[in-house]
């Protein structure tokens, strides 16, 4: 059930106030499940709003001195070997392996002060949820992600394709293969995951389309079962998705939305290559994610989230991003200017970011250890004002020393641009408490 | 048009609000016959309740025409708000279609203000206005810089925020209006919370008034919140109907102050009702019962509205038991008349997945269905509780409540033999009180003693204290641990003297690993309350603190004192959760939430199912027993002309869907084509599964919503369907690959030289437990007889071709909610 306080201000998602479904005959029954807003919709002719979000996970932790933050001041056991460039923004320098995204700085935003994360732990919850993993309290059934939140409170955008798509395939590390939990959300939210039983219920199974289509007309004849024999809605709830899940599997948009084969090849190029196998036990430096991502939200997904690469360098830190940062750099780029060129830049949020940064001195196996202090992240598309780096870190990138940014703050953003209202919005968790969606977070008056 | 919108119209036009004339009218204010208002800007709402000539009771507060004798003493608005405007005695009469009543209003002081206290008034502006909400300045770290406490639960700390913090800059004593607390209040100094309250409301002007009087706290000696009070307590009301509330705060000294306005309302059931901000309750077309919440200072109050459909019952079919006794009369009640019995299809099929978890097979159907013995349903539920099937599908349900979780591999000893042990004590039927002590009170290992396994997850004496809360008392006190319950009496001390109980829980781990040994400490059971910072006793709910003596284990005390007859929650809460397993609606809903506010929809019934289960020794196959040969159990789903609407009343048995194990299981069933889980004997059903670790391997489960036994709460199962649900069942490669299987049931049936007519009822028959009606039988043997082209075109032998009917036919069937529900 979905709670919203105060007659005024209570807000789903895309503006739809409570009283908008309540007005919509006897809907809310025992509270508003995700298929009874589907229906609530269409019978309001609710406007779909067309606001998407990509989250890209940089699974391990990225190092964020050698990526946004480049230390020049500091020694050489601390700053690196990596020297910066500049941008096309004045004033603004990154990573010289990161040439794309110097080019496009006018439409991205460095954070370079991101705090948050509590116990140093490798997860993507933090991430996907803006709430530490450890050390706070958990709600009986956990923090739902971002995607299964938008998936409870967010409009859909056409029947054929779901709300919450998460391209990450599982890894070693189980929480570098979460596309984000749905939490106590449950099941019901969790992402649509185009691989193994999920992706192959996708295309028809061992029969053709003209067999489908006779067993749609006997099934059409055998269920009969009077729809008032449920109390609950919950008998036409299913009707609904069997009718999207026909829509799915005979319009193939879903599944064309996945096929990158359909996309002009200098597109592809332009997103280059990457490596579809999983990097160690994280994730695949996948670029084609960030395509399919792009293809997704512009079929209606209203959230895609991708996990890329294992960032946790502890050895050879600098000869490890070489296999990292330049594929990054390219799908990021290729992603946020092709949202620019399809005039999606207004409507599709971006953020790409890793669970914590990295010590400042380089250890003796050249690597980076864990930095829960402070790291960083980049956010781009969303309308929201770019070519600006926000926050500091000190002389060592040590630790942030203006505008320290939590991870809740962005989801705070997010969420307030979505048209979520963050102050009377309240999700129940599996003990009845109403929870908010972020911790008292503000959105960033930086970005809006 | 339908019967049944006829004669919803017509109900609902009768109450066409004030088209029902009184035969006579009352006022009433406080519950005393005379009202006295003091103070300039005193208020009192009134209620009018008009007697009809039928003896029923309206609310005619907003029908009716107000004058007041002498002028100039008191003013009544159209809404029955009553305010003093000089000192004197006047009489207010209220009229409507020439009958008319009259109430005697006396005003004191009006030329002057009462002083003002700071937590009796005005921090509940704030509460009203949404200002110390968890989400804005309520919040544990406060909003902006401001902070203020949690629904204003310590009023001490929002005076110091207020008055003295920030420099003294929130309130401005000699311009009141340009005090930061009221310009960001009306949004006029922008506020990211935006307008909370308007500068023409009496809550601006009390806060004004507030300030330009010094922002006085009030003396300790002032009058507190005693309790709240709600006029009229209950009612009997029309569908679509209205009903104008009074809350009434009663302080310590003995006064009374109408804080109707200043009151919050919630109904518990969004679909029937609602309430306004000043206090009027509003029904939907929903028949049954509604509490409206109240809540006011941390106190609650309850207004609750009975709703009859009011028809005319011809018949009701005969009580066979307690159950029936209770149900019916409240049908009587409501006016609603209850569905038709069931056939024996429907029950045998039905009363299976209930207790067993599992469709009748084949055999068990056709010897049912052809038994001539009247005692036949009472044989079968008895059949049904003795079957192994019975101990495996509860074991499986309270295995996840009582959170049996594998988090690694080297757990598996302990979760096969906590859940084994559940297992064999529903199958003995163990009375539940015995469970229930066993578990609480456990030392060991869980190789020692299974019944420890609950303290495998459930670490922390917190965890310990919510978990049983929730579970076996059904109350809900995770709330408790940072601040007073806002919905019940719960605070602080509640909580953490219940934690006292599991204080002397010592663990040390054991050589195998498996589990850690649970043991008692010796010493005495304290706790500390985080918020008082003293040591605190344990103590049970409502009865108050128990001597303990320091080498006695307190969990022994506690389930003692679950299981003393006198306990108001611990049958109630079992009988409750049972109830909603078998009818799909706890008679408190949700099944673990029971609390004044949250009243049960027949009160008679659950203190009825929880007497006779303490008689009975706490024996939990008796009840399952008492409930499943009930009538109401055995009535049909299909409502009639008059029960569509019903959600509360059991006057129809609810359909309600599958679980995950038992839809795989039948599936397979169906099908033929047993399952197979990694590590166990295949053909092991998933409702014997011993822990949540096969869902992981199992998209099925997963997707379906298997829970994952992180919760005490039985809402982690998922019952909401998805696409991702729907996909798999349309098209899913397993499903296609058991349909297809040269093993299963299209390729035998295929086979099978039976007539297709004989077969095709054989596949209704284990799928729905009943046989096809004509136009089924028609549909599928047109199916069966097409023509099939093979991949290449050409047309397909008869064998094969046969064999892709009888596939499709078993796929239509599996999606079909005849078979997707128990109905």
């Amino acid at each position: 059930m979905l709670t919203i306080k105060g007659q005024k201000t209570g807000r789903f998602c895309d503006g739809v106030t409570r009283r908008d479904f309540l007005k919509i005959g006897g809907l809310a029954m025992g509270g508003l499940n995700m298929s009874q807003i589907l229906r609530a919709e269409s019978a309001s002719g609710i406007r779909k709003s067309p606001k998407s979000v990509i989250m890209i996970y940089m699974a391990g932790a990225p190092p964020h001195q050698d990526i946004f933050d480049l230390k020049m001041d500091a020694p050489l056991e601390i700053r690196g070997p990596f020297k910066p460039i500049g941008t096309n923004v004045a004033g603004i320098q990154i990573s010289e392996h990161m040439p794309y995204c110097a080019k496009i700085m006018d439409k991205l935003v460095p954070i370079r002060s991101m705090v948050g994360s509590l116990s140093g732990d490798h997860d993507s919850h933090i991430c996907y949820t803006g709430r530490s993993a450890r050390g706070v309290p958990i709600p009986p059934g956990g923090w739902p992600s971002i995607g299964s939140v938008m998936t409870k409170l967010c409009a859909a955008n056409g029947r054929d394709i779901p709300k919450f798509v998460g391209l990450a395939p599982n890894a070693g590390h189980p929480p570098y293969g979460s596309p984000g939990h749905p939490g106590f959300l449950g099941a019901s939210c969790a992402a649509f995951r185009p691989k193994g039983s999920g992706m192959g219920d996708l295309t028809l199974n061992g029969v053709t389309s003209d067999r489908f289509s006779d067993r749609r007309a006997l099934l059409a004849g055998f269920d009969k079962l009077r729809r008032d024999a449920d109390h609950s809605g919950l008998m036409s709830a299913l009707d609904v998705f069997d009718q999207q899940a026909f829509d799915v599997l005979t319009s193939s948009k879903l599944v064309d939305a996945l096929d990158i084969s359909k996309e002009d090849p200098k597109t592809r190029e332009r997103y280059g290559k990457g490596d579809p196998k999983n990097y160690g036990d994280g994730a695949p430096r996948n670029n084609e994610h960030f395509l399919v991502a792009r293809r997704l939200v512009e079929a209606g997904a209203r959230c895609v989230t991708m996990n890329f690469g294992r960032w946790d360098f502890h050895s050879n830190n600098h000869s490890e991003l070489l296999t990292h940062l330049p594929l990054f750099d390219q799908g990021l780029s290729a992603l946020v200017e092709d949202l620019h060129q399809r005039g999606m830049d207004k409507d599709v949020a971006v953020v790409a970011w890793g669970e914590f940064g990295r010590t400042p001195t380089i250890n003796k196996d050249a690597g980076r250890d864990h930095w829960p202090n402070v790291g960083c992240s980049v956010v781009a598309g969303g309308g929201f004002k770019t070519g600006q780096v926000i926050g500091a870190t000190d002389r060592l990138g040590g630790e942030a020393t203006e505008r320290p940014v939590h991870f809740g703050e962005v989801f705070a953003t997010l969420y307030h641009w979505l048209g979520i209202d963050l102050n009377n919005t309240t999700l129940p968790d599996l003990s009845g408490r109403p929870q908010y969606l972020v911790d008292g977070w503000q959105p960033m008056k930086e970005l809006i | 048009m339908t019967r049944t919108t006829i004669f919803l119209a017509s109900v609902l036009a009768l109450h066409g609000a004030i088209a029902e004339k009184p035969a006579a009218l009352q006022i009433e204010a406080t519950g005393a016959p005379e009202l006295t208002l003091r103070g300039k800007d005193a208020k009192q709402q009134v209620i009018v309740t008009g007697k009809l000539s039928d003896g029923a009771l309206r609310d005619f507060t907003h029908g009716v025409k107000y004058s007041v004798a002498p002028d100039g003493i008191v003013t009544v608005d159209a809404g029955g708000i009553v305010s003093a405007v000089a000192d004197g005695a006047a009489v207010i009469t209220a009229e409507a279609d020439g009958v008319k009543a009259t109430f005697p209003v006396k005003i004191e002081g009006a030329g002057t203000h009462q002083p003002i206290n700071f937590a009796n008034q005005i921090v509940p502006v704030f509460t009203k206005a949404g200002c110390n909400s968890g989400g804005c300045h309520g919040k544990a770290g406060g909003q902006n810089g401001f902070r203020l406490s949690l629904l204003g639960f310590e009023p001490d700390e929002d005076y110091e925020h207020i008055v003295k913090e920030a420099r003294g800059r929130r309130v401005f004593p000699a311009a009141p209006e340009n005090s930061l607390l009221l310009t960001k209040g009306i949004n006029f100094t922008p506020h990211g919370g935006g307008k909370r309250m308007d500068a023409k409301s009496d809550d601006y002007a009390l806060l004004v008034r507030w300030i330009s009087q010094g922002m006085p706290y009030g003396n300790a000696a002032d009058p507190k919140v005693e309790r709240i009070e709600v006029l009229p307590k209950a009612r009997t009301m029309v569908l679509g109907g209205s009903q104008q509330l009074v809350v009434l705060a009663r302080y310590t000294d003995g006064s009374v102050q109408d804080v109707t306005r200043s009151a919050l309302y919630e109904a518990n059931e969004k679909s029937m009702a609602e309430a306004d901000e000043s206090g009027r309750v509003k029904l939907f077309d929903q028949p049954g019962d509604v509490a409206i919440m109240v809540r006011y200072q941390g106190k609650v109050g309850t207004f609750r509205a009975t709703v009859p459909l009011g028809a005319q019952i011809a018949s009701m079919p005969p009580a066979r038991n307690y159950i029936d006794e209770q149900v019916f009369a409240k049908l009587k009640a409501m006016g609603m008349p209850p569905s038709e019995p069931c056939d024996d299809a429907t029950f045998i099929r039905r009363v299976s997945l209930d207790i067993a978890g599992r469709l009748p097979t084949l055999d068990e159907t056709n010897r049912f269905l052809a038994d001539k013995d009247a005692a036949k349903r009472e044989r079968l539920i008895d059949a049904l509780l003795e079957s192994p099937e019975y101990a495996d599908y509860f074991a499986n349900k309270w295995s996840a409540l009582l959170r049996n979780k594998r988090v690694e591999a080297k757990d598996a000893p302990a979760t096969f033999a906590f859940h084994g042990w559940l297992r064999d004590s529903l199958r003995e039927n163990k009375p539940y009180n015995e469970i229930v002590r066993e578990v609480i009170a456990a030392s060991g290992s869980v190789e020692e003693n299974p019944a420890s396994g609950w303290y495998r997850q459930v670490k922390e004496p917190q965890q310990q204290l919510e978990d049983s809360a929730q579970l076996f008392l059904g109350v809900r006190m995770q709330c408790a641990q940072c601040h007073h319950h806002p919905f019940e009496k719960w605070s602080q001390n509640d909580y953490y003297s219940f934690s006292a109980f599991f204080s002397q829980v010592g663990r040390k781990p054991t050589a195998s690993k498996v589990s850690d040994t649970i043991f008692h400490r010796r010493g005495t059971a304290s706790a500390v309350n985080k918020k008082t910072k003293q040591p605190v006793k344990p103590a049970a709910l409502i009865t108050g603190p128990m001597e303990i003596p320091p080498d006695d284990d307190p969990r022994i005390a506690l389930a003692e004192w679950m299981s003393n007859r006198a306990n108001p929650f611990f049958a109630r809460t079992l009988v409750n959760r049972y109830w909603k397993h078998f009818f799909n609606r706890g008679i408190v809903e949700p099944e673990d939430d029971m609390r004044e506010t949250n009243p049960p929809s027949n009160p008679e019934l659950l203190n009825a199912l929880a007497e006779r289960f303490i008689e009975s020794g706490y024996d939990l196959k008796a009840l399952i027993r008492d409930m499943t040969r009930s009538q109401t159990y055995q009535l049909s789903a299909v409502p009639n002309n008059y029960n569509k609407a019903d959600r509360q009343n059991y006057s129809r048995y609810y359909a309600k869907r599958l679980p995950a194990e038992v839809l795989f299981d039948s599936l397979n069933e169906v099908t033929r084509t047993p399952g197979n889980f990694g590590g166990l004997p295949a053909g092991t059903l998933a409702i014997s599964l011993p822990d949540n670790s096969f869902n992981a391997g199992s998209y099925f489960l997963t997707v379906f919503g298997r829970p994952d036994s992180s919760s005490a709460c039985e809402c982690e199962r998922t019952q909401e369907a998805s696409l991702a649900q729907a996909l798999h069942l349309l098209n899913a490669k397993d499903i296609q690959e058991k349909l297809a299987s040269a093993n299963g049931s299209a390729a035998k049936l295929a086979a099978d030289p039976r007539p297709e007519e004989e077969k095709i009822r054989e596949i209704y028959l284990t799928a729905y437990s009943r046989v096809p009606d004509e136009s089924e039988l028609a549909l599928a043997k047109a199916h069966i007889a097409k023509a099939r082209n093979g991949t290449d075109g050409k047309p397909m032998d008869p064998v094969s071709a046969k064999r892709q009917g009888y596939e499709d036919i078993v796929w239509a069937i599996l999606n079909t909610k005849e078979f997707l529900f128990n109905h």
